[in-house]
């Protein structure tokens, strides 16, 4: 996996990027998920978004999931 | 594996081409989140011929439309309570803030979804990690915690990092000197202004700060961060170390932060941030060791974007190498180095409140002071500087009042300042941003022109 400036990611960030991802795809699908699960992965995902920014992936913005 | 000195090495060790390249991959994503969710930016951007697609170096920056806190309130005050600025739903916001508000001017008011709120701790977490803040370390906040965003950013930086945070709100001068000796802080934010202020507390309460476990302050709020005089007191005082932070409640966060090589200026965050420095006049950009405004675009807060935003301050810039840190982000030499709009010209001499107060700093005897401008006679500028010396054993206050008023006039053209010493205490103390120049003047410059505003 690269970045946008053509960086190759190291195993460990590949790992956070995919839980990020995830992590999206669960919240933007997930419609029986209690409010525990969803306000906490809303928190996750607000903190990992900061990572996958961090690594030049852009990752645009999150407000439809409400995060 | 050895410990980093950077919160985000790649990016702050990144060679400036690719810093650039980041730069116009991030404006140019801005400009089009911009053009499909802020209609009210979108017309400026199309009436400046400006389109995402359009963006292929930074050069493109400039034909972007400047945008002043004026049109901005403007905005606020047509379509209240946030203007038609907002690239999100309000349903989506978890944080609501405004300006401090010491200017006595109308608040700008923002909002903040869950993520741009993790970002600015993020941006704070460059500058603590970046000034040594590691995660055994104990933060007093000597902040009220309000609407004003101040620390907010700096306490969710300090527990993202891992630090035991201790929130110094609503509390006394005392009492936040007490807990920062009895819980043993390593870590103490303030203003440069209250960090004088708790240190004389302490002298009143016999209680020797230097001797504490105190090692870094972290400063926000006010230029004297920077002001080698005001910064060399603080340390002295603390016997810790100082380090200068810049920030506004327009972006949410700091967008500069001293490293703890401590090189006399502040470094850009310049993966999340392209500022400009320009000429307050013309609008024409300034070289590097120029003074100029600031203007700032932020990549961060997607709720209300910021595009070449015009900041009033000054700064002068200089490259990364004014550093020996390793970090390729460029620096402002002496941080912030006033606004834009704090010069007085009195008897036809310039006089800006941070030169005065570097120099007033030079007095360590000097707990407090005030700088008034009045008119005489009706027709004539004056200007005195107000100062508090307690009786301290060996310390003569009429001589230390003569020489600032020589030293002030030196440093100004031979400008007469009358410089006054006032009962202790009777000067206003600051926890925010401090207001030291009080302008009472009924006529300005030439006979006859009348002052507009108090």
């Amino acid at each position: 996996m690269k970045n946008a400036m053509g960086v190759e990611l190291s195993e460990s960030e590949r790992s956070l990027v995919e839980c990020y991802q995830g992590l999206v795809r669960v919240l933007k699908d997930g419609k029986d998920l209690a409010p525990f699960e969803r306000r906490n992965a809303l928190k996750a995902v607000a903190a990992l978004w900061q990572v996958v920014n961090g690594l030049d992936l852009d990752p645009g913005q999150l407000y439809e999931i409400g995060a | 594996m050895q410990e980093s000195p950077y919160w985000n090495p790649r990016h702050e060790t990144m060679p400036r081409d690719q810093i650039e390249a980041l730069q116009v991959r991030k404006l140019k994503n801005l400009v089009a989140w911009t053009e499909a969710r802020v209609p009210w930016q979108a017309k400026r951007l199309k009436a400046a011929g400006v389109s995402a697609e359009s963006i292929t170096s930074l050069k493109d920056l400039q034909r972007i439309p400047m945008m002043t806190r004026d049109e901005w309130i403007q905005a606020q005050l047509e379509d209240p309570p946030f203007g038609p600025l907002l690239a999100a739903p309000q349903e989506a916001a978890i944080r609501y803030h405004l300006t401090s508000g010491t200017t006595g001017r109308i608040p700008l008011q923002v909002l903040d979804s869950m993520k741009d709120w993790e970002w600015i701790a993020e941006m704070w977490c460059y500058g603590f990690w970046g000034f040594g803040v590691r995660p055994r370390d104990i933060v007093f906040f000597a902040f009220s915690y309000g609407t004003f965003v101040g620390f907010w950013g700096a306490h969710y930086a300090s527990e993202k990092i891992g630090c035991l945070v201790l929130p110094g709100g609503n509390m006394t001068t005392e009492a936040r000197v007490k807990q920062i000796l009895t819980m043993k802080a390593t870590v103490v934010c303030s203003t440069p202004t209250y960090a004088l202020r708790m240190a004389q507390e302490a002298k009143t309460m016999g209680v020797d700060l230097a001797g504490s476990a105190v090692k870094r302050l972290i400063l926000s709020g006010e230029p004297a961060g920077s002001i080698p005089a005001t910064k060399r007191l603080i340390e002295e005082e603390w016997g810790a170390k100082a380090a200068d932070t810049a920030g506004m409640t327009e972006v949410g966060t700091i967008m500069m932060f001293e490293c703890e090589r401590q090189p006399g200026g502040t470094h850009i965050i310049e993966d999340h941030y392209i500022e400009e420095v320009v000429d307050p006049e013309t609008g024409e950009p300034v070289g590097y060791g120029e003074l100029g405004e600031r203007l700032i675009t932020s990549f961060g807060r997607g709720f209300i974007p910021v595009l070449r935003y015009r900041t009033r301050d000054l700064v002068v810039r200089v490259p990364a190498s004014g550093c020996t840190c390793g970090r390729s982000f460029d620096l402002y030499d002496g941080g912030i180095r006033g606004r834009v709009d704090d010069m007085k010209l009195v008897r036809g001499t310039n006089v800006y409140p941070r030169a005065v107060e570097s120099i007033v700093r030079e007095f360590k005897e000097i707990d407090e002071f005030r700088i008034h401008l009045y008119t005489a006679d009706g027709r004539q500028d004056e200007i005195e500087v107000l100062v508090e010396i307690p009786n301290r054993e060996g310390v003569n206050a009429d001589r230390t009042v003569d020489e600032l008023a020589k030293a002030l006039s030196q440093a100004h053209e031979g400008l007469r300042f009358g410089c006054k010493r006032v009962e202790n205490g009777s000067l206003p103390r600051f926890e925010l941003k401090a207001k030291r120049l009080q302008d009472d003047r009924i006529v300005i410059g030439t006979a006859g022109e009348r002052r507009v505003t108090a």
